[in-house]
């Protein structure tokens, strides 16, 4: 049985692409990469989390050396991963946002069907 | 027309603005033992900025902000992350030398003052999410050209 | 082997003291990107030339001396392996970035906010040159984002026109979708292997083939086609690359279709998936989607009345032929045909990128001094622009493969090896370069032509806006002479040394 963390993220994924092909609305558009990325983020976040000689791994809160040598952590480098990611799709989201104020500044609606000027 | 909050937000910004400061501090100080660190501690700082600008109006908000300035710590921090990160290049690009050869920041691991070259490096990619994630903010509140 | 840090160091620290340089002067700030891009094409041609005299592949571990953990016999650190491919394309990046900085310095004299401007072009060369040197998959994304960001950025760069906000939209949408496929092919590959290390992702995928390990490639795969404008999927380049400032599209025609697409694939087909899946079949995948943008991309260019989409749509076919060198290059595995194909694409990027970076210069210029992109509007440009129309006349030669000048190098490898793997694939590549010159005929006519009214005041363009044209010319007029001597030397070492992705892994991993 698939472990529902994955289900979960595939799931995100699939409703993500749904409402990018679907929907007009830029803010809409710009949702549904918001929840693309998350999904991605939870799969990979899903992936560190391993058994240990059958105990449960706990946070890695690391403060007290000598209390928490020996209690199993969960794995780090996925966090990294996820963390890098993450910053990489707040920047995405702040330029598009700045990006949909200036085309509601020269076209005058938010609906994406309207923004055929450039053809041939 | 005034465009602030009312009386009740503009009380209970006052008092939560310096008590998210101190959070959003924590949270980038001790970046090297518990979950945080750069990024999440700056945009932590960041939302008492914009809870500032939302509470308090544009009006107040523009007699504190300074384009200049905020864009000048903006390339300090960044430059300030390369720095330390090229203080070990005579033996590879980002080796952590103030940890192996004990020069500062070398404690216990586990205690404040430990782990190297990472509590410099937090606190320069602290300050510059903040100013950046400010300076963001603001441009876009400011951006009034088709309103006449 | 201790000058490589500095080729990602330099621009980084360009960037970033940007806004305190311009607290100084305005002038200065002008002069300081020039220098910064002038140290890093230095510091690019000496790793160059480490590479090329040794014959080795360098190994820059960050943080530590060796990538290995302390007692165990895989790598744990972020490791940068540069073999001849990268330092080649690293060179070419660097020095069309200087040029398009020198270009800039008249081109933007009469637009505002011209820090952010410098600080985003020094950003989007350090993403490319970080792409071209790494050796982890996870860097290698980190790197992409970087340049895609910086390029949405600069093709809105001018938000007083409907335009660029237009196209900006268009090509985020897009870009940020494919780096989204990118991200998730990674994700499934780590999570089956748990290593991120290129070399060492190749060591386990040759073991043991998996069903994940294909769907990963599947998704990674339709993502760098995205990024590199092959044909089901190019639509954005017709309106990214001309709404952008002219020399922001050189940059984005010449280079960042290469080194975030072209180059990606090739990296990832030849280095991580070697010769474990079955390589004909992917080869001829790849030489499918070739076909159809060789065919779609110069047929689409000989329609347009706008210069610059003309220009964008030549790109695409020419994407076409590279990926066309590369398809054969896998299918024919391990024989000399296969061996020149992948030799005549790598030849073939390298040449591109001086070529279109040229025309699009030249349209820069006419856009500058006469104001219109308009091909109905042009005619008789060559009686007052002279040199523009003489750089206008070499690239249009080079492009279409003309004897004397070296496009026409790269173009016969490519057409030699298609006709000894399969004549089918021969004849579509005529036909291309047969829509192709038809394309570019059209505009030389168009230039030397009689004499319209909007092109009664026009001059040739100031100082700045003229050397780089000149250094360019120079540079496809020297390139062209010698072209046996470039292929034996540098292009063909290239291609074997990419082909041997044993080498590659034995460097992180054996020493």
């Amino acid at each position: 049985m698939i472990p529902f963390q994955f289900v979960t993220a595939f799931l995100l994924i699939c409703m993500g692409i749904y409402a990018f092909l679907y929907k007009r609305n830029l803010i809409k558009l710009i949702l549904a990469l918001d929840i693309i990325d998350s999904g991605i983020h939870l799969l990979l976040i899903s992936l560190g989390y391993r058994l240990e000689n059958g105990v449960l791994p706990t946070a890695p809160i690391y403060t007290g050396y000598e209390t928490l040598k020996g209690t199993p952590m969960v794995g780090p480098i996925p966090q990294a991963l996820v963390l890098t990611s993450i910053v990489i799709g707040v920047c995405v989201l702040a330029l598009a946002m700045a990006l949909t104020i200036n085309a509601y500044r020269h076209y005058g609606s938010l609906d994406i069907n309207k923004l055929r000027r450039l053809r041939g | 027309m005034k465009n602030d909050m009312g009386l009740i937000v503009k009380t209970m910004a006052r008092a939560t603005i310096p008590l998210i400061g101190i959070f959003g501090a924590y949270v980038v100080s001790h970046g090297h033992l518990t979950p945080g660190g750069g990024f999440q501690g700056g945009a932590t700082i960041a939302g008492a900025g914009i809870l500032f600008l939302v509470a308090f109006g544009l009006n107040e908000a523009k007699k504190r902000y300074d384009k200049n300035i905020y864009s000048a710590l903006e390339g300090l921090g960044g430059l300030a992350f390369l720095g330390a990160a090229m203080l070990g290049l005579s033996v590879a690009f980002f080796y952590n030398i103030l940890w192996k050869d004990k020069i500062a920041f070398a404690g216990q691991p586990g205690t404040l003052l430990s782990a190297g070259y990472l509590p410099i490096m937090n606190l320069a990619v602290g300050l510059k999410v903040f100013t950046g994630l400010v300076s963001a903010m603001m441009a876009i509140a400011l951006f009034r050209r088709w309103k006449k | 082997m201790n000058v490589l840090p500095f080729l990602i160091i330099v621009p980084l620290f360009g960037a970033f003291s940007m806004p305190l340089i311009k607290l100084i002067s305005e002038k200065f700030r002008d002069i300081w990107a020039v220098i910064i891009s002038a140290i890093t094409l230095c510091v690019a041609a000496d790793v160059f030339y480490t590479i090329w005299k040794t014959n080795q592949i360098i190994v820059y571990t960050l943080g530590d001396t060796t990538p290995l953990g302390k007692g165990v016999g895989f790598p744990i650190r972020i490791v940068w392996e540069v073999d001849l491919l990268g330092a080649l394309i690293a060179v070419t990046i660097a020095f069309v970035s200087l040029l398009a900085i020198i270009y800039s310095l008249e081109y933007m004299k009469y637009d505002t906010g011209l820090d952010k401007y410098y600080t985003l072009i020094l950003i989007l060369e350090l993403g490319m040159l970080g792409i071209v040197i790494t050796g982890d998959i996870f860097n290698f994304y980190v790197f992409l984002e970087i340049m895609s960001i910086a390029s949405y950025a600069l093709v809105a760069f001018r938000n007083d026109t409907w335009e660029g906000i237009e196209a900006g939209i268009k090509y985020m949408f897009v870009g940020s979708l494919a780096s989204s496929f990118i991200l998730l092919g990674i994700a499934l590959l780590y999570g089956q292997y748990g290593t991120l290390t290129m070399a060492y992702l190749s060591h386990y995928i040759t073991r043991e083939p998996t069903f994940v390990s294909k769907v990963a490639l599947a998704f990674i795969l339709g993502g760098l086609l995205f990024k590199s404008g092959a044909v089901p999927v190019h639509m954005w380049l017709a309106d990214a690359h001309p709404a952008a400032p002219s020399s922001i599209s050189a940059m984005l025609s010449g280079l960042v279709i290469k080194a975030g697409g072209v180059y990606a694939i090739a990296r990832i087909l030849f280095s991580i998936y070697g010769i474990s899946l079955n390589i004909r079949t992917l080869g001829w995948i790849v030489i499918f989607f070739a076909c159809l943008t060789l065919i779609v991309g110069n047929a689409m260019a000989v329609v347009q009345t706008d210069m610059k989409r003309l220009f964008a749509f030549s790109s695409v076919g020419q994407i076409g032929y590279i990926l066309l060198g590369i398809g054969i290059g896998l299918a024919a595995y391990g024989t000399k045909v296969g061996q020149i194909a992948l030799a005549g694409a790598i030849y073939h990027t390298v040449n591109h990128a001086l070529m279109k970076a040229l025309l699009f210069l030249v349209a820069g210029a006419v856009l500058h001094e006469v104001g219109t992109k308009n091909l109905n509007e042009l005619s008789g440009l060559a009686r007052k622009m002279p040199l523009t129309s003489f750089a206008f006349l070499v690239g249009a030669a080079a492009i279409i493969g003309l004897p004397p000048l070296n496009g026409f190098a790269s173009k016969w490898l490519i057409y030699e090896s298609s006709a000894l793997y399969n004549p089918f694939l021969a004849a579509v590549a005529v036909l291309g370069t047969a829509f192709c010159t038809a394309a570019y005929i059209r505009v030389l006519f168009t230039f030397f032509g009689k004499e319209s009214e909007k092109v009664k005041e026009a001059r040739d363009p100031g100082k700045a806006m003229v050397i780089p044209m000149i250094i360019l010319i120079l540079a496809i007029i020297i390139m062209g002479l010698l072209p046996w001597q470039i292929n034996d030397s540098i292009m063909l070492p290239t291609a074997k040394m990419l082909e041997e992705s044993g080498k590659y892994v034995l460097a992180v991993l054996g020493g």
